[in-house]
């Protein structure tokens, strides 16, 4: 008697679950996978695409920065993958080349609302891969630098004229350095992480040089450069293990006079740095020498495997009809140069999003190869071993284009 | 039938399901991904071939890769000074901590609880808690050394490549301590006290009592705590993972680091893999060498 009563409990929510799928395949399902959260534009942007939408019901799936990648390489090897995800630029390369985005090319080239030329060239060659696009850039960052103006005023030195070369960036450590007050001429991250190579790389791209060609002789200069940073304690030892965000914390908190570091941190710094602060475009080996930086952030990929492209493409525009607002309500940098930036109403900020406008433009991507974690690994190696007097930067980065040459075949 | 029921209900067939089921659990969540992590360690790995179980077979190729690395011996070394100083540290520190609280002094159980708070806690908050203790500009770690006059200057424990394994070594220590207290304490307990009685009456002071009775009744207690210490320390990732990634330059990396590193960072799985597998046959050696060093004791 109990026996059936429990088996026809379990027949009927049997019953019960294949009505709700057979419900539920009515609406096109698309699944999105971002790390951002509610105060992102990711989330937001993909709930209301799915308010808007009611014949699309739309599953967001939050994502924790360090999965991103496993998570959906673990995905699409066992046919799970979302329709759309938000990948590090870094990574894009390596989906696209595999064949595992959806080829974008012959859309976007159609597409009322996305247009290639309104993208920065960073951020879109790092959604191209051999020739065609693979994804649309979500938003973007680079890097500067910050400097304190009261700092610079008390050691005197011209608030409105910042260090513009290498030379006069190291002079002007010197002069701000003060271990009497705990204060460090500069601070930026050399970690042994992705950030270390974020930080670098601009570096070596402002003499001719890149990933492909690491140990020039302005690469080497530029690593001779850092050295001399931390040879001299202009800049905390902690260099080497701490991140772009801890770093930045010490200029903050009036640590360090100067920080290298990206437009994310500008609503913290707005509310804990009580200063004068401003920000200056990155320094270049010398006068009339070439700008480059760094360039961050997500995009947009479709996964090749999708059931629904032109809905998932279709998310893609809203999400990019949306760019105008990802500053203002987010705090984000759309990838795009047409796009007017409202004031803040804060003049330091408003002042400092100018000059990361204007940075952009020179902002490259890093790679695109597939195998750029291995590349970066190398040129992180060089950094941290020249950095801890284990190499000299030559030998250093003699190692890190060998080691980059094998993988690069 | 009836046989068999009562077999499986009082009988040979009960204790074969007592065996069988923790078994069967064993081979499905450890026996089956150790052997899945075997066979990877040799075969050509795409990040895109990770759901497929049938790759490219390359032998050793792997091993002889990962091996030919500048890196690879430093590491492993690292790693051996790092098991090496975690555990006797651990091991010594909680060996003192358990004698103390033996003393049975007024509250002793209370405080001895409270000390099971650092094992508690993740590694991870652990290790962010360490990051700010031994950060070299304002770390609180350098203001207590300076305070008590041990050092001079600030040391960068986490930047200076002398320093960088040290620094976690001492963040391991302290959360590994406590856990080694207690399973102490409870050997501790366990040594009838009419020995220590018997001794005092043949006139043997503290020092022999402690030589001649506490250690060799303990013997299989701290037996067991070693491998168990070998097998956390060969686990504990999140503390490098948040104090100093590795670095500067792979001088605070260790094995099990490196082999997250390689698979989860640079997506090379066959390597990190390969790590694995050294790692699984230290731990082998080390086990067999336990079971063999503890197997004419009678325990009971």
């Amino acid at each position: 008697m109990k026996t059936s009563a429990i088996l026809g409990a379990v027949l009927y929510a049997g019953a019960a679950a294949l009505g709700m799928t057979a419900q539920a395949a009515d609406p096109v399902t698309i699944t999105i996978w971002c790390q951002d959260d509610e105060r992102q534009p990711g989330l937001n942007l993909a709930k209301e695409f799915g308010e808007k939408n009611p014949d699309i019901k739309v599953v967001y799936r939050q994502i924790h920065f360090d999965d991103v990648t496993s998570e959906a390489m673990r995905a699409y090897s066992t046919g799970q993958a979302p329709d759309i995800i938000a990948i590090d630029n870094p990574e894009h390369a390596l989906f696209a080349s595999h064949g595992v985005f959806l080829d974008l090319t012959d859309r976007i080239a159609k597409s009322a609302v996305i247009h290639k030329e309104d993208y920065f060239p960073g951020p879109l060659a790092s959604v191209t891969w051999d020739s065609k696009l693979y994804g649309v850039p979500k938003a973007t960052n680079t890097i500067a630098l910050y400097y304190n103006a009261d700092m610079f005023k008390a050691k005197g030195l011209d608030p409105d004229k910042p260090p513009q070369t290498w030379d006069e960036l190291v002079d002007a450590a010197r002069k701000l350095n003060d271990p009497a007050k705990n204060v460090y001429g500069i601070a930026f991250s050399a970690k042994a992480s992705e950030e270390g190579t974020f930080q670098f790389l601009p570096w070596a791209q402002m003499t001719g040089g890149g990933f492909d060609k690491i140990n020039t002789d302005g690469a080497v200069r530029a690593l001779t450069i850092w050295k001399t940073l931390l040879d001299e304690k202009l800049a905390s030892p902690d260099t080497l293990t701490r991140g772009q965000w801890d770093s930045t914390g010490t200029f903050n908190s009036g640590n360090a006079a100067m920080v290298i570091s990206g437009p994310w941190e500008l609503n913290r710094m707005s509310q804990e740095a009580k200063f004068d602060w401003r920000v200056a475009l990155m320094p270049v080996p010398e006068v009339g020498a070439p700008r480059s930086s760094a360039m961050g952030d997500f995009n947009w990929a479709v996964f090749k495997s999708t059931k629904h492209p032109d809905e998932a493409f279709k998310a893609l525009e809203y999400f990019v009809s949306q760019d105008p607002r990802v500053f203002p309500d987010w705090g984000q940098l759309a990838a795009r140069a047409n796009i007017d930036i409202p004031s803040t109403g804060d003049a330091k900020k408003d002042a400092a999003v100018k000059v990361f406008m204007e940075q952009l433009k020179y902002a490259q991507p890093r790679g695109p190869h597939p195998d750029w974690m291995k590349i970066s690994k190398a040129i992180q190696d060089a950094i941290q071993s020249a950095l801890a007097g284990q190499a000299t930067p030559k030998d250093a980065l003699d190692q890190a284009a060998e080691t980059i040459k094998g993988i690069l075949g | 039938m009836r046989r068999l029921f009562s077999s499986l209900v009082d009988g040979r067939g009960f204790d074969l399901c007592l065996i069988g089921v923790p078994l069967a659990f064993l081979i499905v969540l450890s026996g089956v991904p150790l052997v899945y992590n075997v066979v990877m360690s040799f075969q050509a790995v795409d990040m895109f071939s990770l759901g497929s179980f049938i790759r490219p077979w390359v032998g050793f190729d792997n091993y002889r890769q990962l091996i030919a690395q500048p890196e690879f011996w430093p590491i492993m070394g690292q790693t051996a000074t790092f098991l090496a100083a975690s555990i006797a540290g651990q091991f010594l520190l909680g060996f003192a901590l358990a004698l103390f609280f033996w003393l049975n002094f007024p509250g002793a159980s209370w405080l001895r609880g409270l000390f099971l708070v650092s094992w508690v806690m993740p590694g991870l908050v652990v290790g962010a808690v360490w990051n700010w203790l031994l950060s070299g500009d304002f770390g609180v770690f350098n203001f207590v050394l300076h305070e008590l006059h041990i050092i001079s200057g600030n040391v960068f424990w986490r930047s200076d490549p002398n320093f960088a394994l040290w620094s976690v070594v001492i963040a391991n220590v302290w959360l590994g301590t406590s856990f080694n207290m207690i399973l102490l304490s409870v050997g501790l307990s366990s040594i009838p006290g009419d020995l220590y009685e018997a001794a005092e009456l043949d006139g043997a002071g503290a020092f022999t009592r402690f030589w001649t009775i506490t250690l060799p009744m303990m013997r299989s207690t701290i037996g067991a705590l070693i491998s168990l210490g070998l097998i956390f320390t060969l686990q504990q990732f999140d503390l490098f993972a948040a104090i100093t990634s590795g670095g500067p330059n792979n001088s605070s990396n260790v094995a099990q680091y490196w082999a997250w590193d390689l698979s989860f960072k640079q997506y090379d799985f066959a390597k990190g893999a390969a790590i694995s597998v050294i790692m699984i046959i230290v731990v082998m050696l080390a086990s067999v060498y336990y079971v063999r060093s503890t197997r004419h004791e009678v325990r009971g």
